[in-house]
């Protein structure tokens, strides 16, 4: 089971079944993927292999971002599929990737097949280094929808949700809801088991989460 | 078993004894056709085959030639390559389902076509799941709460995808190793670059 109460404070997700997959969806600038690479963070600090599948940020800053979050962790665990359409394959340096990390990089955020290949290269990277309990966050399908169209990426997220759940990892995606139609949200939602919902209220950042416990939790402050 | 409801499977391998032997193991189960080289395949390929097990070294249309013209067709049917070393993840980008490395054993023939047709199954119930999921957000984005609450079709909806929720949940044709990851993120479209 995965913990994530001390990130989400709330008891709704003390004990998370692995092979659970969570949307993490708000408006822009509510911290969604913060809140995501805080979920693998903490996981990370148990000895947890940590997978990032990234639209946006190269893996060079994705690995430097995360190794502040987990300062003072040893023997990490991190596998990076960098999918922003710049150059591919190869590690982080030529080959002159440092022990514990793994990188993948793919041609485009539309190429699901490169994305596919690179999640599983990464995750026998992290099933060889011992890491037999993992979480992965891909940020963001957003990015994603705007490369194909969102039957591909409901497929693609219930193909990979499944994949996770055959290595028994967790996986969490983000998604900006101000970025796309309410019928393309209710339709990528059901993709997932649960839902964390992300907003900038007056007192700060709240969060509630649904579908992993009977009813909706109610909006904490994160 | 020859009834009409037994699968298909063609065997396109050039050397007779092995065709005659893949057919041997298969025959019980399934309805096969043999061709014995690529023209002969693409002549005994239709709508009604489920399975093709194609060598890759053959004379005359290579295997990679035929699977080419297969996908072009744009048959519902699973290719499983017959190569002579064991292809690597990239070459899985050509577009077969599986592949086996001669020699073959029965067990393992076996084992590939019905995974195979285990995937099948898997991308018929998620275009079905996909399709009622498109029309359960459909309904939520159009009727309110309480209109919803009292629709039949709703409710009908709703059970309909918790039954295939747990179908698919129990179909995992698409994912059982990584190979197998791959080629179902394939057969959902994504493999077109931009």
């Amino acid at each position: 089971m995965y913990d994530l109460s001390s990130v989400l404070e709330t008891e709704a997700v003390s004990e998370v079944r692995p092979g659970t997959s969570i949307l993490i969806a708000g408006p822009a600038m509510t911290g969604k993927e913060s809140l995501a690479m805080e979920i693998l963070a903490e996981g990370s600090r148990k000895g947890d292999g940590a997978l990032v599948v990234s639209t946006s940020d190269s893996a060079e800053t994705i690995v430097e971002d995360y190794r502040d979050r987990v300062a003072g962790v040893s023997n990490l665990q991190l596998g990076v599929v960098d999918c922003r359409a710049e150059g591919s394959g190869g590690g982080l340096a030529d080959g002159d990737t440092p022990s514990g990390l793994y990188v993948h990089k793919v041609s485009s955020p539309g190429d699901l097949t490169g994305i596919g290949i690179g999640i599983t290269k990464c995750l026998e990277a992290l099933h060889g280094a011992g890491a037999e309990e993992g979480r992965m966050a891909l940020i963001s399908l957003s990015t994603m929808l705007t490369y194909t169209d969102r039957e591909t990426v409901f497929k693609f997220c219930h193909v990979l949700s499944s994949r996770l759940d055959a290595a028994g990892y967790i996986g969490v995606f983000t998604i900006d809801s101000g970025a796309h139609d309410d019928q393309t949200l209710q339709v990528i939602k059901q993709a997932f088991d649960g839902l964390v919902d992300v907003r900038d209220a007056d007192a700060g950042r709240e969060a509630r989460v649904m579908g992993l416990t009977d009813g909706p939790t109610d909006w904490q402050s994160l | 078993m020859t009834d009409s409801a037994a699968p298909v499977v063609l065997i396109v391998e050039d050397e007779p004894d092995v065709a005659e032997t893949y057919n041997l193991w298969l025959a019980d189960e399934y309805e096969v056709r043999i061709a014995g080289d690529g023209d002969e395949g693409l002549d005994k390929l239709d709508e009604e085959v489920d399975v093709v097990l194609l060598d890759r070294m053959m004379p005359g249309l290579s295997g990679d030639e035929v699977l080419e013209r297969i996908r072009e067709r744009e048959l519902g049917c699973r290719v499983a390559m017959v190569t002579a070393v064991e292809p690597d993840f990239d070459i899985l980008e050509m577009g077969f389902d599986a592949y086996l490395s001669k020699p073959i054993r029965s067990e393992e023939l076996i084992e590939t076509v019905e995974k195979l047709l285990e995937r099948s199954t898997y991308d018929r119930l998620l275009q079905k799941y996909y399709a009622l999921v498109e029309k359960q957000a459909t309904l939520e984005t159009a009727k309110s709460g309480a209109e919803l609450a009292e629709s039949d079709e709703y409710a009908q909806l709703q059970d309909r995808i918790a039954g295939l929720q747990e179908e698919l949940s129990q179909t995992m044709g698409g994912v059982e190793d990584d190979a197998d990851f791959i080629t179902a993120i394939q057969q959902i479209g994504g493999s077109e670059d931009t």
